[in-house]
């Protein structure tokens, strides 16, 4: 029966040594060791033999499994060594090859500047109105000191739904409105669409801007170039200086035009300044008291000053964008550059 | 550190309950971690009486005693020798709970017990344990044992900022308390009274390391007593959780406690050489400390020496050889500061935390220490008798000199908007222990008092005047506008970003818009589309209107962009449209219109590029319902005219078509010159922010058990739709089925025509407990079930 044994440990041995997998060897394993396995049956013969020597015959068999089961372990670690190894030598890639990229969607340069403008006066306190685009002539003339005869209507060439009814053509209508519904203090900047009858290459009959209005006891001029000067840096960079101009819009007093220097050639003069080295931004001013009158506020109370910039210019400027044509066109080529 | 009503009452005489006491001390800048009743515990305690005594016939010690409580009279074994027939004792009735501890009613020997006569070890007063305690003779029969000793009172853990070691004393919170009730401050008298012996010729000081201990003081008290303490002193510490000991430990402890400087007392006859020596430990010597350890010092810890030996580890801990003992007859009493970093570093190394370290460790002021050494001497002559030697022994080689610090008023009334007097300023400070020096224009100078270091600069005057006038009572000035909402702000931004990732391109078009467009998309005349804002002076018919769709507009785009060479587009834009019937001006409104077509990828090698279809763009919608925070959202088939009949929805959501999607009709398409399929969106923004609020999420529990996943797969007709399906599915279970995916879809020869396969993956799982494989199947075979009945379906 010990030879018998032996027997066993031996095909045992050479058939582990040959085995070339782990599914193999758990084939091995249940052969030679578990429950069915020669070894067990050997185990099953123990009565047969004389009761001094079952002991030593009982050592043998355990002995015989544990060496089988040590063998199986090392092959099995060996195999899994090599599979590592073999891993290694065959997984390699090209990897200069592209990576898998979602295809890239774009936000209009628009709309990039216009939440940048948004960003930027939120952090100084702003809060952002909105009104609707079609108005009455009160809240696009009237409220803003522009009566009926007021030569400042000729200034832009209305759209008209109805007799009253008009596109509006600037922003301001949102301070009106805002003004009408809120008391002071109101810090508020509204940007939107606005439109005018005129088509060139340097108009758009629709286009974007961005007004501001502050109002609260002790408002000063000092706060408007402080807030103007603050939002021009922060658009186009710390070399930008601004100056106002004195220019004349019927609802501050006094008013004022903005000019930035260059942003191309920072003042020496060039084409886009036309060699003034200056760009007009916008315009700006105090509320004049009369507004306040016609819509209730206090105007010995309160002062406050209002202002307004071209969100289409800003983004051209910014974007260098020669065109203004180009930002309605939507030509994915130019769209998806921003 | 903690502080007691009772306590703090000594010095300042506020009219104030416990829980308005804690409002003050708050607003004085002293966090309140913990307020506790004390006493509660006691008052399940009576007084009573023994009203008769017998030996247990059971037992040697214990006997069988009466008690009357006033009440009833109950029988109580009793174990302690002390006890006496006549006794006026604590008795705690059955049901009482002291600490841990419940009274029950227990049978000793065979003798009933209802109760117990306790020791004041058993009642947490001291540590006295041999025996019951025994009351005096007068107390009242029935009285609450709480209320008859007078602990009845409120402790309040207080949490002290570092800068402030001057609240490590219940005397330095009444301060703070006084000036903001403006109440006065009762400071204890101390005098004390010396004999003529002279200390000098009785004890040599020596400081051998002023470096780390700048002041040194010790005073020495002949022939006392060392007994119990007073009730009152026992009250204090017992109100701050400190337990008595005898009278000499308990006055050190008291006085620290009060003043927030610890003292020390050792047993001058156990002082070899009599001598004191302040001084750097040598390498590796040992000191056996009153904690019973033995600690290795170096050359970085003090200690006080004698002699011979270290008797104490500077401003930690005291020795084991030389503390009070009961024989104590004479004693010196230490009062020092050492420095604090030295004392942080020793006893953070060693390990050891005491009352005293902590303060030592928070940089105490070195004045302070003369005060509690008189105030501790006055307390000991008082309840432990003995005669204080003239003098004492105080090194102290470089005194702080004054401190002066200058305000100016208009900066206190500028940094802080209120409007203040330079009289309201100085009453004030004077309250919190500053002396006005003089006054020049705007100027104010005051001295720093010793135990304020914390105040150097006139920024940390004008902190504790507006810590007194109160944080609460700066007016504010500034509200919110709410001109904008924040929420729908950030929504807009939102949905294009979505789309953005998607890899849509935002386009921007004029909002005037051209009426045969509306004939092209087939939009019926009485659809409000055709409502529109006309203008009177258009650029030209194809302006001649404000646009009721932004489609239209996107088709054009479309064309042009595939006349430039993209056959591969995908764009958005989100603007108002306008219509206009009866109304003033207009009704505008924000919508979302989108519009895919050709590939959905671009190329890639390891992809095949493939043709977009209805669930891509489902998908754009989903995304965005799903992140604007919409639930409940639904999708029916579209009655819009200019879709490809069945190949689009609407979407639905609280009863109303909120938007649409779909495969644009070829007979539409035609007729601008497309000829891919054209796929759109046309989300109404306005709509959805109307009916939906945004709200902010709110954290759910994160589920506890295991998920486990099944897969079903079943031949189903094609007349049942996904969502019918899925609902049933759910419909069975829906505790334990958390969520129900689509896994596959299929067709081929193998099934019938009219038939599909779908596979489903099951999600289950519970909240109370995790699911066995027996009751999943069980659920699962009740979905079969479900589902046979309901559609007769073929499992795969
Ligand atoms: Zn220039």
């Amino acid at each position: 029966m010990k030879e018998e044994i032996s027997k066993v440990l031996e095909t045992a041995k050479n058939e582990i040594e040959k085995a070339s997998s782990v599914h193999e060897l758990q084939q091995l394993k249940s052969r030679y060791i578990g429950k069915k396995s020669v070894l067990n049956s050997f185990m099953q013969k123990i009565s047969t033999i004389p009761k001094e020597e079952r002991p030593t015959f009982g050592n043998i068999l355990n002995e015989t499994k544990n060496q089988i089961s040590e063998l199986l372990l090392n092959k099995e670690q060996r195999i899994k060594e090599l599979e590592y190894e073999t891993t290694l030598k065959t997984e390699s890639l090209d990897l200069t090859m592209p990576g898998r990229k979602r295809e890239k969607g774009s936000l209009h340069p628009i709309t990039k500047v216009w939440w940048e403008i948004e960003d930027i006066f939120i952090s100084m306190g702003f809060e952002v109105a909105e009104g609707p685009d079609i108005e009455d002539e009160f809240h696009n003339f009237d409220a803003l000191n522009t009566p009926p005869d007021h030569p400042a209507r000729d200034l832009s060439d209305t759209f008209y739904i109805d007799n009253d009814v008009l596109l509006r053509t600037q922003t301001s209508t949102v301070q009106v409105r805002v003004m009408q519904k809120h008391k002071p203090p109101i810090k508020i900047i509204s940007p939107g669409s606005c439109y005018r009858n005129e088509h060139d290459a340097s108009h758009s009959p629709m286009f974007h801007q961005v007004e501001a209005l502050v109002v609260d006891e002790g408002v000063t001029f000092t706060d408007l170039r402080d807030v103007l000067n603050i939002f021009i840096k922060k658009m186009f960079g710390e070399k930008i200086e601004s100056r106002f101009r004195p220019h004349f819009f019927p609802f501050t007093e006094p008013s004022a035009e903005i000019d930035i220097i260059c942003v191309k050639c920072y003042g020496k003069g060039c084409n886009l300044c036309k060699g003034s080295g200056w760009l007009e931004m916008g315009g700006a001013g105090m509320v004049d008291p009369n507004v306040f009158d016609i819509l209730g506020i206090d105007s010995k109370k309160y002062t406050g000053y209002a202002f307004g910039l071209g969100i289409d210019r800003i983004a051209m400027l910014k974007y260098k964008i020669p065109d203004m044509r180009m930002l309605f066109e939507n030509d994915i080529r130019f769209l998806k550059q921003f | 550190m903690n502080v007691s009503y009772k306590w703090l009452k000594k010095y300042v005489d506020f009219d104030l309950s416990p829980e308005e006491l804690q409002v003050k001390i708050t607003f004085a800048g002293i966090e309140v971690e913990a307020i506790e009743k004390l006493g509660e515990e006691l008052n399940q305690v009576k007084v009573a009486k023994i009203i008769d005594k017998k030996k247990h016939p059971g037992s040697d010690h214990l006997s069988i005693c009466h008690v009357d409580d006033g009440d009833v009279v109950k029988q109580v074994i009793c174990g302690a020798p002390n006890c006496a027939v006549g006794q006026k004792i604590a008795f705690t009735p059955v049901g009482s709970r002291l600490g841990e501890f419940k009274i029950k009613k227990v049978k000793l020997r065979g003798e009933e017990s209802y109760g117990m006569i306790c020791s004041e070890k058993e009642l947490g007063i001291s540590d006295k344990h041999e025996g019951i305690m025994v009351l005096p003779d007068d107390a009242p029969i029935g009285q609450n044992l709480g209320s008859y000793l007078n602990l009845d009172d409120t402790s309040f853990e207080l949490e002290i900022t570092p800068n402030r070691p001057d609240l490590l004393g219940v005397y330095g919170v009444a301060r703070d308390i006084s000036a903001i009730l403006n109440l006065p401050l009762k400071t204890p008298e101390v005098i004390i009274k010396e004999c003529d012996e002279k200390i000098e010729n009785n004890l040599i000081l020596q400081n051998d390391a002023p470096d780390l201990c700048p002041r040194y003081t010790a005073r020495m008290i002949k022939g006392i007593t060392i007994k119990e303490s007073p009730a009152w002193l026992k009250q204090c510490l017992i109100s701050i959780g400190l337990r008595p000991i005898n009278n000499v430990v308990d006055i050190t402890n008291f006085v620290m406690m009060e003043f927030g400087h610890p003292l020390h007392a050792f047993d001058y006859n156990k002082i070899d050489g009599k001598k004191i020596i302040v001084r750097r430990a040598e390498k590796d010597e040992k000191f056996p400390a009153l904690d019973e350890e033995t600690y290795q010092l170096n050359e970085n810890d003090l200690v006080i020496a004698d002699a011979e030996k270290p008797i104490a580890l500077a401003g930690i801990i005291g020795g084991e050889n030389s503390h009070i003992t009961e024989e104590t007859s004479d004693i010196v009493i230490e009062a020092a500061n050492f420095l604090y970093s030295s004392i942080r570093k020793t006893a953070g190394k060693l390990k050891i935390t005491t009352d005293s370290s902590y303060r030592f460790e928070r940089n105490i002021a070195d004045e302070t220490a003369d005060l509690v050494s008189r105030r501790a001497c006055q307390l000991i002559l008082e309840l432990a008798g003995g005669t204080l030697l003239k003098g004492k022994l105080d090194s102290y080689p470089n005194p702080t000199g004054k401190r002066l610090v200058s305000l100016r008023p208009s900066r206190v009334k500028s940094l802080l908007t209120i409007n203040i007097s330079n009289e309201k300023i100085k009453e004030y400070l004077k309250l919190l222990g500053l002396s006005f020096k003089g006054e020049e224009k705007d100027n104010l100078t005051f001295e720093m008092p010793s135990f304020r270091k914390d105040l150097e600069r006139e920024i940390d005057l004008i902190e504790e005047i507006m810590r007194l006038h109160g944080y609460n009572n700066v007016k504010t000035f500034l509200k919110p506008q709410n001109i904008m909402d924040k929420k729908i702000f950030s929504a807009h931004r939102m949905v294009k970003n979505i789309l953005v990732s998607y890899g849509f391109s935002e386009v921007i078009n004029w909002n005037f818009g051209d009426p045969a467009d509306l004939d092209k998309f087939e939009i019926s005349e009485d659809d409000e589309r055709r409502n529109n804002a006309r203008l009177k002076n258009p650029l030209g018919t194809s302006f001649s209107i404000m646009r009721s769709m932004l489609i239209p507009d996107l088709f054009k785009n479309t064309l042009f962009n595939i006349n430039h060479g993209q056959k591969n587009i995908k764009i958005f834009e989100q603007a108002k449209v306008y219509t206009r019937k009866n109304e003033k001006l207009a009704t505008e409104k924000l919508h979302l219109s989108a519009l895919m077509t050709g590939f959905l990828n671009p190329v890639y090698w390891g992809d095949n590029q493939r043709q977009i279809n209805f669930f891509d763009l489902k998908g754009v919608v989903e995304e965005i319902l799903d992140n604007l925070g919409l639930k409940n959202y639904d999708f029916k088939k579209s009655g819009e005219p200019f879709y490809q009949p069945g190949l689009a929805t609407d979407v639905i959501y609280k009863k109303q078509i909120v938007g649409s999607l779909g495969k644009v009709d070829p007979k539409v398409t035609i007729k601008y010159d497309l000829e891919q399929p054209i796929f759109v969106i046309d989300i109404k923004l306005d709509d959805i922010f109307h009916l939906h609020k945004m709200e902010t999420p709110v954290f759910k529990v994160i589920p506890k058990f295991p998920f486990i996943l099944r897969d079903l797969s079943f031949i189903i007709s094609k007349q049942h739709n996904y969502d019918d399906i899925i609902s049933t599915i759910k419909g069975v279970n829906p505790g334990n089925i958390k969520k129900v995916v689509l896994f596959d879809e299929f067709t081929d020869k193998n099934i019938k025509k009219e038939f599909r396969s779908l596979t489903f993956s099951l999600v289950f799982s519970s909240d109370t407990k995790t699911l066995t494989d027996d009751y999943i199947n069980n659920i699962l075979q009740n979905v079969i079930k479900k589902l046979d009945s309901k559609y007769s379906i073929e499992m795969r």
